[in-house]
């Protein structure tokens, strides 16, 4: 076999891909409007997860801390949980929506947030919030167990699983996009639109890139809204994009409201994308129109001027969020690109067993390698003391010093990406996305061609 | 002097006492922000953890060390890459974080001997490195992993290593304060004094409380150099671990921010008996002062004097030109700790801005006394500020600019205030005489921008002006200015280079003989 | 009475807004700065004799030079004042600072036992 999958050999982490499940949990959280999460913890747990999200969207999201200190931590939180509520509530008299997202510490003194949301809910919320609708969420991600992806997953889950509820079919199918970016929902509604098909959204996230306006009072929220999420139920199909990033939700509704759901394929490049609207075909019988196959012929048409003349045979390392991952690998090898190490940042024991990781497996034909439980660590070590050579890196900003260091173009790709500008704004999904990716690999390219003199004179003729 | 009550959190009255307005001919015995205090839960504090005041704050600046952290993996992630703490060896300490990375089983069963694995297995990746800072966090120090026990054992397994334990879990007191101090402490008791220093000048001292943002260390290095001191450590920015365990053989303990600091040199006061001299490196006066003191504790000002005068000629004609442009201009001055004292006068005096507010968000009272002292009549002090207050100040106080952090900049960016990054910088090092120019120049370049004079037009009511196809910042700024100030000869803007730190590497200093006897 | 009242105004304006020698973090600690600090300067003012023999001393020293020569560059009136005059200004300047700085200061970390 030419694609080996393992996992990392080393106990620690060196540079990590990922950050921990609350940061998942509240990147859902910001998703919902009319929400803010306290996220149970010490403050450093949010603080950072709102300045990584202010890094990559370059916008400020509201996120509270039940500000867990010492005697907390001796002597058990769930008071803080108590004020914390009650001080947001107070504050902000729009928020509806209160997911109380648990930390590493505050599951091992095991303070009981399912039971203090319960005394919430009989106490506090009846006698002084009487009248106002209020949803007390009780989310649970452990930093210890997972990653910043499962926080997203576990979270989204939980969100569904509280406000799902059946009535009425409401004509809807509820597509999961997973952990994407403004520019990606976007693109998705525009296929979406094209197909004529009626959706919910989750996450309705295009305002995470907001404007500044005359009046200057733009706070950064989501739009999704407690009647979407209760309507999942109502839905007549599901289909997640992602399998680790909204997964579990979609098996939830599949399992407790019997809604035919689809998980799969990420719609990153052509074929993963033809896939989608084959799927969405078959789920609302509605045909495929003229005027996506004009957009595909597009897009065809703009990766044609580029694959074999300078994207074939390029080697490349792509490390992230796994089913973005395993997309941008496929859609590379149509390309002729040869995604030789691809990192997954944790220890999920699926990826191993994930259909798409065992196709490259048998299929590939030139030496490739997947590493689960990665860390940065296994990419720089390769390339540094194993002579692993590369033409280029498609990740997340924080591996940014190993393409620096190493003089290997890299494609910013993933969350967060900080030290580039906008890139939130444009799709990695769908046509305009296998566009997007495409053109701006073989820009990077180029730009490195030209700054080592690499064959640069290769591009006065094309 | 009243406290000031925001309308937004009118119901938690304990926030009133967090807060205070400076009235005319009132002072800091009249009324003071309580201070470093538990937060109120859900009140969207900007506070951070103990863990990264001593974790990222303090340890990582130390150039040439590991430095992991033992937990989950998310402490490490979050607080690595996001300072601009350099160093002269390629910045080593911003490429490379460590975390143990400890699972659910670890939690369960014990989380110490995969730390001693982890230990081992990152001296094996980075052979060179051979000193290492250990972190605790809120999960191992809850279920009590002994990492002292586990850094003697491998220090005797591996006698060419050095290992620090820093025992300062998140939950560790009201902010990032509380990491401070434990980092402090720990290093005095367990590190400093183990070393011998090289001693090359008849005058040494340590340069204490400098996290070299952007340079600033390196900066203030140059001008200890060029008068013949010898940085003995810096504590912690650009700062080498052996040289920090050599701290008792100083002379003088220099301190520059002693919110995060003064606790070693206070230390080292009562152990070693080495004074503490607390300065000022922002500003030129006071940074002038600060450069006289120093060479005056060793009877050498007029080497002080010599690079005072040189600095001066050079840079102030360009200070002075931003001054003009600045005066009046209202500030809102919201860092974390030190910065609001260290600039709250001088920013007033050299640049010509007003000092509206000051916020802390993890100082004590002891910042409060001496930002309130230095600050104008009218402004207002908000310690622990939380998101609503932030905005209802901005929106009553409609200042000019404000100096925060990144994701509160973001915020301001909503308001249409234009922020500076007080933490980080903008175009920084801000510290030594180019420097402040330089933060003066961020300052006019944010004031005075074309697209911020864009942002408050509303092209749906208002006129809009459609004579120009564009507007200089020089001519938003002479709007305002007298024709004598446009034309004045002897002022210049700033006219440094992008980077003017990178050249101080290869710099050759004076010899000056060293006299005394070791 | 008002005009040193008035004097000593300028001089706390100018240690409260250029200094942070008055502002260590105990009282005890507060206490030894401006007593040491002020009773240098004071000599210093009044032209009389100080050598500094321990290095704290010189730390004191360096603050009170420093501190005189800024009283006599932005106020030159106290050159003009007798050394009775400059004692009594200086003991009252003191006074004050205590005052603003220890008993008067409402900071409650001041009498911390611990750093």
């Amino acid at each position: 076999m030419n694609c080996e999958v393992k996992s990392k050999e080393r106990v620690g982490v060196i540079n990590p891909i990922f950050t921990c499940q609350p940061a998942g949990a509240q990147y859902v959280s910001i998703g919902i409007r009319d929400c803010i999460g306290i996220v149970h913890g010490g403050q450093g747990c949010v603080m950072f997860v709102r300045l990584l999200i202010s890094q990559h969207l370059k916008e400020s999201f509201e996120i509270a801390s039940s500000s867990v200190h010492e005697e907390g931590a001796v002597f058990g939180a769930l008071n803080r949980v108590e004020t914390a509520v009650d001080v947001l509530l107070m504050r902000y008299p729009h928020v509806k929506i209160i997911p109380i997202i648990t930390t590493c510490s505050t599951e091992v003194i095991g303070d009981d947030v399912d039971g203090v949301v319960i005394k919430l809910n009989e106490g506090l919320l009846q006698e002084k919030y009487a009248g106002r609708e209020v949803h007390l969420v009780p989310i649970h991600t452990p930093s210890f167990v997972g990653s910043m992806v499962s926080g997203y997953d576990v979270a989204l889950h939980d969100f569904i699983k509280y406000f799902a509820e059946k009535s009425e079919p409401n004509g809807k199918l509820n597509l999961i996009t997973g952990w994407v970016n403004p520019g990606d929902v976007t693109e998705l509604k525009y296929l979406l639109s094209e197909m004529q098909i009626d959706a919910t959204v989750l996450f309705e996230i295009e305002n995470f890139d907001s404007p500044v306006m005359p009046d200057g009072n733009v706070v950064s929220q989501g739009d999704t809204t407690i009647d979407d999420l209760i309507g999942t139920a109502n839905a007549y199909g599901t289909i997640a994009l992602n399998r680790y990033e909204g997964g579990k939700a979609a098996q939830y509704l599949e399992k407790t409201f019997k809604i035919p759901t689809i998980i799969g394929p990420t719609p990153i490049g052509i074929r993963n994308t033809d896939t989608f609207l084959q799927n969405l075909k078959k789920m609302t019988g509605k045909p495929i129109p003229k005027s996506l196959v004009h957009k595909r012929g597009l897009a065809i048409d703009a990766l044609t001027d580029l694959t074999h003349m300078f994207l074939a045979d390029k080697k490349v390392a792509i490390y992230g969020n796994p089913d973005l991952v395993i997309g941008l690998a496929e859609f590379c090898l149509d390309l002729e690109i040869k995604p030789v190490l691809l990192l997954l940042g944790d220890d999920n024991s699926f990826y191993a067993k994930d259909t798409r990781i065992k196709a490259l497996q048998e299929k590939v034909d030139f030496k490739m390698e997947i590493i689960t439980n990665a860390d940065l660590w296994e990419l720089e070590n390769r390339i540094k003391n194993e002579g692993l050579e590369l033409d280029l890196i498609l990740g997340h900003s924080k591996g940014r010093f190993v393409a620096i260091d190493n003089n290997i173009p890299m494609l910013r790709v993933g969350f967060p990406t900080y030290d580039r500008a906008g890139l939130h704004r444009y799709p990695v999904v769908g046509y305009n996305g296998a566009i997007w990716l495409a053109e701006q690999m073989a820009n990077t390219i180029f730009a490195d061609m030209e700054y080592k003199h690499n064959k640069e004179w290769v591009l006065n003729v094309w | 002097m009243p406290y000031h009550e925001f309308k937004c959190s009118e119901c938690i009255p304990e926030r009133k006492m967090h807060a205070v307005v400076k009235g005319p001919g009132e002072d800091i015995t009249m009324a003071l922000p309580l201070g470093y205090l538990n937060t109120i839960p859900g009140s969207i504090s900007e506070r951070g953890c103990a863990y990264c005041g001593a974790k990222h704050v303090i340890g990582t600046p130390m150039k040439d060390v590991i430095h992991l952290s033992h937990g989950p993996v998310g402490c490490t992630y979050d607080t690595w890459q996001t300072k601009r703490y350099i160093s002269d060896n390629d910045n080593f300490q911003l490429k490379y974080t460590y975390a143990s990375d400890v699972k659910e089983k670890n939690i369960v069963f014990g989380a110490e001997k995969m730390l001693k694995q982890n230990i081992i297995e990152a001296f094996k990746a980075f052979p060179k490195i051979k000193r290492m800072t250990l972190y605790q966090t809120c999960a191992t120090a809850l279920i009590g992993d002994d990492m002292n026990a586990i850094a003697d054992e491998v220090m005797e397994e591996m006698p060419d290593v050095d290992i620090f334990v820093c025992n300062s879990p998140g939950f560790r007191g009201p902010s990032q304060s509380g990491g401070h101090h434990t980092i402090n402490i720990a290093w005095i008791k367990d590190k400093v004094g183990q070393v011998e220093p090289k001693i090359t000048s008849d005058y040494v001292i340590n340069y204490v409380g400098e996290y070299n943002i952007q340079g600033d260390s390196e900066v203030m290095a140059d001008y200890f150099r060029r008068m013949g001191i010898q940085v003995l450590s810096t504590f912690t920015g650009n700062g080498s671990y052996d040289d920090l365990r050599a701290m008792h053989r100083a002379q003088l303990n220099v301190l520059e921010c002693a919110r995060s600091a003064e606790y070693i040199c206070n230390e080292l006061r009562v152990r070693y008996g080495t004074p503490r001299l607390d300065i000022d490196g922002f500003g030129f006066e006071p940074l002038s002062n600060s450069l006289r003191k120093v060479a005056m504790f060793f009877g050498i000002e007029d080497r002080a004097q010599a690079l005072i005068d040189e600095e001066t000629a050079r840079w102030k004609p360009e200070l002075d030109w931003y001054k003009e442009r600045l005066k009046g201009k209202k500030v809102c001055l919201w860092p974390g700790g030190s910065k609001l004292w260290h600039w709250a006068n001088v920013i007033h005096e050299e640049m010509g801005v007003e000092v509206i507010s000051v916020y802390t968000k993890f100082g004590h009272q002891g910042d409060m006394e001496k930002g309130i002292s230095r600050c104008e009549e009218g402004a207002l002090a908000i310690d622990d500020p939380n998101e609503l207050e932030s905005v209802e100040a901005m929106l009553s106080l409609k200042p000019d600019i404000i100096f925060t952090g990144k994701r509160p900049g973001e915020v301001a960016k909503k308001i249409r205030v234009p922020y500076l990054n007080a933490h980080a910088y903008h175009n920084g090092p801000w510290k030594g005489y180019e420097g402040w120019v330089r933060f003066a120049r961020d300052i006019y370049n944010a004031i005075y921008s074309p697209i911020h004079q864009l942002s408050l037009l509303d092209i749906s009511k208002d006129e809009i002006p459609t004579g120009n196809g564009f507007v200089t910042s020089g001519m938003i700024a002479n709007a305002g200015l007298a024709e004598e100030v446009i034309s004045a000869g002897d002022l210049r803007q700033y006219s440094g280079k992008y980077d003017c730190v990178s050249d101080l590497k290869n710099k050759i200093y004076p010899d000056f003989k060293k006299v005394t006897e070791e | 009475m008002d005009d040193i009242k008035g004097k000593i105004a300028q001089l706390e304006d100018y240690i409260m807004k250029k200094c942070l020698w008055q502002f260590n973090s105990r009282a005890w600690d507060r206490k030894d700065q401006n007593e040491n600090i002020l009773k240098i300067s004071t000599l210093l003012l009044c032209e009389e004799h100080f050598i500094p023999e321990t290095p704290a001393d010189r730390c004191y020293w360096v603050e009170a030079v420093s501190l005189v020569d800024a009283f006599k560059n932005r106020y030159p009136w106290i050159s003009a004042l007798n050394k009775t005059e400059k004692k009594e200004l200086m003991e009252a300047l003191k006074e004050r600072i205590d005052f603003l700085t220890i008993t008067g200061s409402l900071n409650k970390e001041l009498t911390d036992p611990l750093y």
